[in-house]
């Protein structure tokens, strides 16, 4: 997974990011996620700092999975920020 | 060993609520699959161990390595196969790169030893590893500068496992020792028929009788009856020349017959050495062999050991009289060339007993009569030698 998001590392270094959001055509690439609350085939519910992250979609599916990165698989819909 | 990546297999009823649970441990997952009732997640070993720990309610367990751990795996599984494979693979790639016999190609035994010598000097041995092309050429022109006044031109190749040496020897023309003076004479007694003559004085002519040791070509020059100079006669002189053969044949005769009992072996040929693979039962026998297999000096044969038994039995007159006669005819045969010949045949004497059979045989050949003799001149008492070169 770290192979992959070179360029999204990079970016984060250069801008000082501490996490971030990346989406692909068919992925979704969470960096530096604190919790993830719910998962289901449809929607997935995972808090980034006081931010909860709604991603909604059609055969969501955790393809990696490590403490700080989410690589998750399927069509997404929709990406939703809500402060807690 | 912590570190190794693993494949588990975790039974499951819900994959997402299991996902969230590892999720909860920290779990590393790079990868899952899941169907049915299973849900397959590729992890490190380490979390492996804690998986087990935290999800007691899972049946969880190691499904397969991957990377080198799983080649490992596999090796160690099938251990006699792998390691036969790569004896078998290493033990190939060696036998297709040893030299296991070098031929040198020529017909002179000491240039044969003295190239076979230089070869081993210069690394180039049986049971060794072939040399590159270009260590090849470099070995092929040090040994031809080392040995320019016998060799000619060397060339060295492969032929599967034998090194083969093709030699040509450099040519030296050595000139015949010239004799001043010789003659050539007549080997025996006979009627002349052909004179092929080179060099030389004929002192004789076709249909000339000669006696054994009559010139016939001569190597003085004579002018007004003496002599001015001396050469050495050559040329071929054809004649007639009679045979009395005298030959006893017995009219009882040892003969073989066949029993119909045969024997099958195997016979490997090595060089020149015969290695018979069973025991011969059969003490009279004849071999009859079929080649099964060959490679270059290395044989494999079917040999059928026929047996038979020896018996005697009486010849009639006539079978008699023609095998006394073919035994004479082959007794003049044996000494004849190959430009010679039987011109003629005729029984002059038959003689029949109770036991045996005498003949005598008149044989006319045509046969090559001259011989070289040279002379030679004895400086203290002036005094000619001769000696005379079959």
């Amino acid at each position: 997974m770290e192979k992959l998001h070179f360029r999204e590392y990079f970016k984060n270094y250069l801008y000082d990011l501490e996490d971030f959001i990346t989406i692909y055509e068919n992925h979704l690439h969470v960096f530096n996620y604190e919790k993830l609350n719910k998962l289901s085939d449809t929607m997935i519910v995972l808090k980034i700092k006081n931010v909860s992250v709604t991603i909604e979609g059609i055969n969501l599916k955790i393809k990696q999975m490590t403490k700080q990165e989410l690589l998750i698989n399927g069509k997404i819909k929709k990406v939703e920020f809500q402060d807690e | 060993m912590n570190n190794k990546i693993v494949w588990l297999k975790i039974k499951v009823k819900n994959y997402y609520n299991v996902l969230i649970k590892l999720n909860e441990l920290g779990i590393n997952i790079f990868d899952n699959k899941k169907d049915k009732d299973n849900l397959y997640i590729k992890t490190k070993y380490k979390d492996y161990e804690r998986i087990k720990k935290y999800l007691v309610s899972y049946k969880v367990e190691l499904y397969a390595t991957s990377g080198i751990d799983k080649i490992l795996e596999i090796i160690k599984k099938y251990v006699v196969f792998t390691s036969a494979t790569i004896i078998s693979i290493i033990l190939l790639i060696l036998a297709n790169n040893i030299v296991f016999k070098i031929e040198v190609k020529t017909t002179n035994r000491d240039i044969q030893n003295k190239v076979l010598k230089e070869l081993n000097n210069n690394g180039l041995k049986t049971f060794t590893l072939k040399k590159p092309h270009k260590e090849i050429e470099k070995i092929v022109s040090k040994i031809l500068d080392d040995n320019k006044d016998i060799l000619e031109w060397l060339e060295i190749k492969y032929d599967g496992l034998i090194m083969i040496v093709n030699v040509t020897e450099k040519t030296i023309i050595k000139d015949e020792k010239e004799y001043p003076y010789c003659n050539i004479i007549a080997s025996s007694d006979a009627k002349i028929t052909a004179l092929n003559i080179y060099r030389g004085i004929p002192l004789k002519e076709i249909n000339d009788y000669v006696k054994k040791g009559e010139v016939i070509l001569s190597g003085s020059i004579i002018h007004n009856e003496e002599v001015k100079n001396t050469i050495c006669a050559s040329g071929e002189i054809y004649g007639e020349v009679w045979y009395k053969v005298k030959v006893e044949v017995p009219f009882i005769e040892e003969y073989i017959e066949y029993t119909n009992k045969n024997r099958y072996n195997l016979n490997i040929k090595i060089d020149d050495n015969n290695y018979q693979i069973f025991k011969s039962r059969i003490q009279n026998k004849k071999n009859e062999i079929t080649n099964l297999y060959k490679l270059n000096d290395f044989e494999i044969n079917l040999v059928k050991e026929k047996e038979y038994v020896k018996k005697v039995r009486k010849l009639s007159k006539d079978e008699v009289y023609e095998k006394a006669l073919k035994l004479g005819i082959e007794k003049i045969n044996l000494k004849l060339d190959k430009d010679e010949e039987i011109l003629l045949k005729k029984v002059l004497k038959k003689e029949l007993n109770d036991s045996t059979i005498y003949l005598e045989v008149f044989i006319v050949t045509k046969e090559n009569i001259g011989v070289r003799q040279i002379v030679e001149e004895d400086a203290n008492d002036n005094k000619l030698n001769s000696e005379s070169i079959q």
